[in-house]
């Protein structure tokens, strides 16, 4: 960690770029603590200028409240909407969606939906605006109609309501997306630049200027790219040819994610060639006009993205001796000041000055939410308020020392009365000119603030304004809003007068130094998710430091020399059988992973013999004894994550990142089932049986259990079995696919070094008829726990009975069709998003996999072309590749069965799309994700298991129908739902018979404890895996 | 060769949705009324399921997690269910009560066997819904064991019955048939365990994207807690 107080000497930027470059990335996830300790002392004013800045924001705020004017129409709405409140919530949800909803149907059943829950009254009268009070009474007599109980008694008045409860949905729809386009009016500055130059002339007049941006939803596909593209042009154009004032002219802002459809670390390489020419177009244009460009902040993912592309663009000629070529930075994010450090020291190298706003940031929680999602250790932004406050007064320290703003122009983005106090003091004490810098704030947002700095000061103040369509709009700017949390933010409490000026103006370095610790302690890291048990790591294969050492530490198991060799193992002794089989890697099949013996009948009879004999004393070890040998297991996985990889890679054809995330699943079945052996199985439990007598019942092992898993999660799940059946007190003989056994070894390895005794687990590689037929046939197995297809367990069902002893439990995980409802409030961005990932990921080769999409037949037209687009997008290849998204299918007899169904399919179904497949797929057994229209579920007999995606249109009203057909395949795995109506996402979940439903998000990836994972009917005997039910199932309860 | 489908089952998939969407409270409150009609020591038994299932099964479950997403699990009942006795005596009885009882409170309608199986459905038919409980012949239990959509059996057997019904419902095509057997006819010492109602069920986890139209109220309270 560098000394962050080494920015402000002139000489820190004079230093090679590469040695600034290389302070950027470890900062990703920094602890906290110790980097704001460095950041600190760069905020810290002196007790001099903490009285200045204090009684110069003081001032400030005085005069705005005595303004009665303040209050802009979003600062009033949000002032008495809060989002704190429900229906400052309901509001926000109802601008998102219901615009954009084609039919009157949904529409109706949406705006019920949102308005029948809240207590709109309250709000009535409330404020002093004429609009907030105008949708308050809309909204209120609105919410009085459709909340309506038709069953009441008929007085007078409640006959009128239900009068117009018959007559005035049209009205109230009408009415409800009159109030959303005046909603938009506010939020967006004009539908088209030309409106938008027209709208913001009284705003220049005062000596505003602006900052356009042509928002939206990142672009998905090549055509919403070159959408985008157009409208950035001709924003530039329009704007270049405006003559209104010259003073301040307007910039433009652009969102690289709108320019390209797969902006991520992972397309680098299209990135640097497709957008960098976009881009550089765009840049070429504009500096014929003399209209700057600003590219706008992204995710903390693709920062060092952003960074690289920025100094390729920078460094073209196209840009050379610019200066109105700029970026924006977060200073949420514990990178920003190596960012503003290394961008001083690239314009100062180059000699163009960078213009570089300055924002607080505006993904906070999302960004904290996928921390948590990915096991990523630590956070990439602050988890304070004040923290970030610090950061951006650190920040505001660098760009306005002398060194950096002869590098830097700095633009100031915020509506905090005292940071805008701050920087103006700031800017004095470190004697910057108004000249050497500028504010900005945001369309509708902070006038009554920037209107007194204007008056007071001669400085250049920008507006960032939204142009485009309010339908495109209000979805995007209201996600932004909602993160913003305007309800803790200083826009809220400025304004209201009760609130203390004197605790507006509390300094972000005394609030935060006043705290306990500098890190949030409320917000857990993501290892800390869990109060019971410690979460499995991911690394972040999107940042530098997180992947590259990460990365090398894989590639030494990656080369042709490295070959793993497995055989049966039985008492702990590798068993060589003779029957050995190469291990192809299955995107080529030329190369292999290694050698493997298949166990034979011998083998399979002294692993019974052994595991047999060995229960009674594993049986006899306590639940915290055996619990203690997962946990080890979990650790030994994490210690060898990188070999487990690379055998996910070479051995099974999968991805990086679903070769990270079978690791950690298998790390967390260890140390969930650990704890809930602990919890459940360390002492007997008390109860009082049915005749009032005090009893004391224990669970403990039965026997011996077989575990045969999938090829699909060859760590994952033939883990998760086993540990849950040892962690009981079984004894285990494991079988896994065929197709899998090297990583099932290692796995084997790990456990027995763990600690598990080598004669209470064995495995047997091989395949059903030499292994599985007589390890399910034997008399001696008291238990089995498998996961594949449907047949294969009624088969291992029927064998297991007819051996001729007591009945013994069969848990079982099988097959799905799974599908994923879509109605017309959803957002088809989503649902593209989640519905690609959901059908291809895994190429498809996951029991969660999407199969069939019913989308409702009014935006079907919209959405499919989406999917076309987004599959041309997907990147067929080798699984080792971080530009890969779909690998290989597991072998050629899953290949041929796909492809022949992809054939069939295009006798009976509509082609939507396929995507490419690599030159060099022959090598491999590769398909291609493919999506067809079908006009019914029906056309379709079993689950064919990969990247193949169905689509059915179907009509609003015929939802249950919808339901009741997929209930009637039997099938009950996984289930997605994308729908802004809570009603409906309710009748959906009561109705649908299936063990795990998802909604509004992609239905794959269920998370050991969180989401206990398993299917119903054809799909599964239950209990689920990763829940609080399983270990039950392996267990009897005995009365003591 | 066409097999004739027991029209038993169909009413029973046909109300079962219904029954199961009452939650364990909303069928707790309807078999209640039927516990007076019970012998006494059938009472404690039907009333003691009724209460391990109000203990065990009935809170939907909120699992921890990443904040900006909430997780559910619950549990469903698993469909029509075969319950029946191969002996009589008053244990057993008691024991068959036990079943009923417990499978009805999970959530799966129930179909009852001969003499024993309708005094108890008489019982509890006045109320619960139509098709919730119903009997049949003893005659008509190989074709109701034969038959599609049976979730499961429970039944009062012993080791060698348990066996053929065993080898029975996996010779059968479909969904894997739950066999729950009680063996121990003197001590019921499987049926009254406070586990045996989990073999009913099945389980739902729902997990919702809170955050889809952004905002992540739970995270926003957190970063602006005070220690």
């Amino acid at each position: 960690m560098f000394k962050a107080i080494e920015v402000l000497q002139p000489n820190f930027i004079e230093r090679p770029l590469n040695e600034l470059w290389q302070l950027i990335s470890p900062l990703y996830k920094a602890d906290e603590e110790s980097w704001l300790k460095e950041l600190l002392p760069l905020a810290k004013p002196t007790d001099q200028e903490l009285k200045e800045q204090t009684d110069s924001a003081i001032q400030l705020i005085t005069q705005v409240r005595k303004d009665d004017d303040s209050m802009s129409m979003i600062d009033a709405l949000l002032l008495e909407y809060s989002l704190d409140t429900k229906e400052g919530i309901l509001l926000m949800c109802l601008a998102e969606a219901l615009m954009r909803v084609p039919d009157k149907e949904t529409a109706d059943a949406f705006i019920k939906d949102r308005l029948s829950v809240a207590d709109w009254a309250s709000h009535a009268k409330n404020s002093d605006s004429f609009f907030v009070n105008a949708s308050t009474w809309g909204l209120l007599l609105t919410g009085k109609i459709v909340t309506m109980d038709e069953n009441k008694d008929g007085t007078p008045a409640n006959l009128v309501n239900r009068m117009v409860n018959r007559v005035s949905e049209p009205v109230i729809r009408k009415a409800m997306n009159q109030a959303m386009k005046i909603m938009g009016h506010q939020f967006v500055l004009g539908r088209d630049i030309k409106e938008a130059l027209s709208r913001g002339k009284g705003y220049r007049d005062k000596g505003y200027t602006y900052s356009f941006d042509m928002l939206g939803e990142a672009a998905l596909t090549s055509d919403d790219a070159v959408k985008y593209l157009l409208s950035y042009e001709k924003a530039i154009e329009s704007v270049g040819k405006d003559t209104y004032s010259q003073k301040h002219r307007p910039t433009i802002s652009i969102k690289l994610s709108a320019l390209h459809p797969r902006y991520e670390v992972g397309c680098e390489e299209r990135v640097m060639t497709e957008l960098f020419t976009s881009v550089k177009g765009l840049i070429t244009k504009a500096r014929a006009l003399n209209v700057g460009i600003t590219i706008d902040a992204e995710e903390a993912d693709r920062l060092e993205l952003s960074l690289n592309l920025f100094e390729k663009l920078f460094r073209d000629e196209s840009t050379s001796g610019w200066g109105l070529f700029g970026l924006v930075v977060q200073a949420y994010s514990k990178r920003a000041l190596p960012v503003l450090a290394w961008l001083a020291a690239l314009a100062k190298e180059h000699g163009d000055r960078i213009p570089v706003r300055l924002v607080k940031g505006a993904y906070w929680d999302s960004e904290i939410k996928l921390c948590q999602q990915r096991g990523i250790n630590g956070y990439p932004v602050y988890t304070r308020k004040e923290s970030t406050d610090v950061s951006y007064l650190a920040c505001a320290n660098f760009l306005l020392s002398e060194h950096t703003r002869a590098n830097i122009f700095p633009q100031f983005a915020s509506h905090n009365a005292h940071t805008i106090a701050t920087i103006s003091c700031l800017a004095k004490q470190l004697g910057a000119t108004s000249e050497e810098f500028e504010f900005q704030r945001l369309h509708g947002m902070g006038d009554a603030l920037y209107n007194h700095l204007i008056k007071e000061n001669d400085i250049c103040v920008r507006i960032y304004a939204p142009v485009g369509s309010h339908k495109d709009l209000l979805p995007y700017l209201v996600r932004r809003l909602l993160e913003n949390g305007a309800n803790s933010s200083f826009v809220h409490r400025l304004i209201d007068a009760s609130y203390p000026i004197t605790d507006l103006v509390d300094h972000p370095v005394t609030t935060l130094e006043s705290r306990k610790s500098l890190a949030n302690p409320h917000i857990n890291l993501p290892g800390n998710l869990f109060d019971d048990r410690k979460n499995s790591f991911g690394p972040n294969i999107e940042i530098e430091s997180e992947w590259t050492p990460f990365k090398a530490k894989i590639d030494s198991f990656m080369g042709q020399d490295k070959q793993w060799r497995a055989y049966p193992i039985v008492g702990g002794e590798k068993v060589e059988t003779g029957n050995t089989h190469l291990v192809q890697s299955p995107y080529d099949h030329s190369q292999t992973a290694g050698q493997l013996d298949w166990a034979d009948a011998n083998t399979v009879s002294k692993a019974i013999d052994l595991a047999q004999a060995a229960f009674p004393a594993w049986s006899a070890h306590s639940a915290s004894e055996r619990a203690d040998c997962l946990d080890r297991t979990a650790d030994l996985m994490e210690d060898n994550y990188a070999e487990l990889i690379a055998l996910c890679h070479r051995e099974a054809g999968k991805t990086i990142q679903d070769s990270i995330d079978e690791v950690r699943e298998a790390v967390d079945f260890c140390r969930y089932y650990a704890q809930q052996a602990r919890s459940h199985f360390a002492a007997p439990t008390t109860y009082i049986d049915f005749l009032g007598q005090d009893k004391q019942a224990q669970l403990k092992g039965r026997g011996v259990f077989t575990c045969i898993s999938p090829w699909n999660f060859p760590l994952a799940i033939f883990a998760g079995q086993i540990v849950a059946a040892l962690v009981v007190g079984n004894t285990v003989i494991a079988k896994p696919a065929e197709q899998t056994s090297l990583i099932a070894m290692r796995a084997i390895e790990l456990m027995h070094q763990a600690g598990i005794p080598t004669d209470a687990l064995h495995l047997l590689p091989g395949d059903g008829a030499t292994v599985g037929a007589p390890l399910t046939s034997d008399k001696r197995i008291a238990g089995l726990a498998f996961t594949g297809s449907t047949g294969t367990a009624q088969l291992i069902n029927r064998t297991l009975a007819a051996r001729g002893v007591a009945p013994v439990p069969v848990i079982a995980e099988t097959g799905g069709q799974n599908a994923m409802l879509v109605d017309s409030t959803s957002l088809p961005e989503q649902v593209v998003r989640d519905a690609v990932h959901s059908a291809f990921a895994s190429a498809g080769q996951r029991c969660s996999a999407l199969r069939v999409l019913f989308v409702q037949a009014d935006i079907a037209d919209r959405v499919i072309p989406m999917i076309r687009g987004a599959m041309q997008e997907q990147s067929v290849g080798l699984p080792y590749l971080h530009s890969t998204d779909v690998g290989p299918v597991i072998d050629k007899k899953a290949q041929t069965i796909l492809l022949e169904h992809i054939e069939h399919m295009k006798s009976v179904g509509t082609l939507i799309a396929q995507s490419a497949l690599p030159d060099f797929a022959d090598k491999g057994t590769f398909v291609a994700p493919t999506a067809f229209e079908i006009s019914s579920i029906d056309q379709l007999t079993d689950e064919k298991f990969g990247p193949i995606l169905h689509v059915i249109r179907y009509k609003a009203r015929d939802l249950d129908k919808i339901i009741d057909t997929i209930n009637c395949s039997g099938f009950g795995l996984t289930m997605g739902v994308h729908s802004r109506n809570e009603t409906t996402c309710a009748r959906i979940a009561n109705r649908a018979r299936v063990g795990n439903l998802y909604i509004n998000r992609d239905q794959v990836g269920a998370v050991v404890g969180v989401q206990p994972f398993g299917g119903q009917g054809l799909s599964g005997t239950g209990p689920k895996a990763g829940g609080p039910h399983y270990l039950q199932r392996f267990a009897i309860e005995q009365d003591l | 060769m066409t097999i004739v489908q027991p029209i038993q089952v169909k009413v029973a998939q046909a109300t079962f949705e219904e029954w199961d969407t009452l939650g364990v409270n909303g069928r707790a409150e309807k078999l209640q009324k039927s516990l007076s009609s019970f012998t006494d020591e059938q009472q404690k038994m039907a009333s003691w399921q009724i209460e391990n299932a109000k203990k065990s099964i009935a809170e939907t479950r909120v699992m921890p997690g990443p904040t900006g997403e909430r997780n559910e699990l619950s549990s469903q009942g698993r469909g029509p269910f075969l319950c029946t006795s191969f002996f009589e005596n008053d244990k057993v009885t008691t024991g068959l009560v036990g079943q009923v009882f417990t499978a009805l409170i999970a959530g799966n309608p129930v179909i009852t066997v001969g003499q024993a199986g309708q005094d108890i459905m008489d019982k509890i038919t006045p109320y619960v819904a139509e098709g919730v409980i119903q009997n049949i012949a003893d005659s008509a239990l190989d074709s109701l064991i034969e038959a599609d959509h049976l979730a499961g059996v429970a039944t009062l057997c012993d080791d060698t019955q348990a066996q053929q019904l065993s080898q029975r419902l996996a010779a059968k095509q479909g969904l894997i048939c739950q066999l729950i057997e009680e063996t121990d006819i003197e001590q019921l010492s499987t049926i009254a365990k406070p586990h045996y109602i989990l073999r009913f069920v099945t389980e739902r986890t729902v997990s919702n994207n809170t955050t889809a139209i952004g905002g992540n109220a739970t995270l926003l309270e957190l970063g602006s807690m005070d220690d």
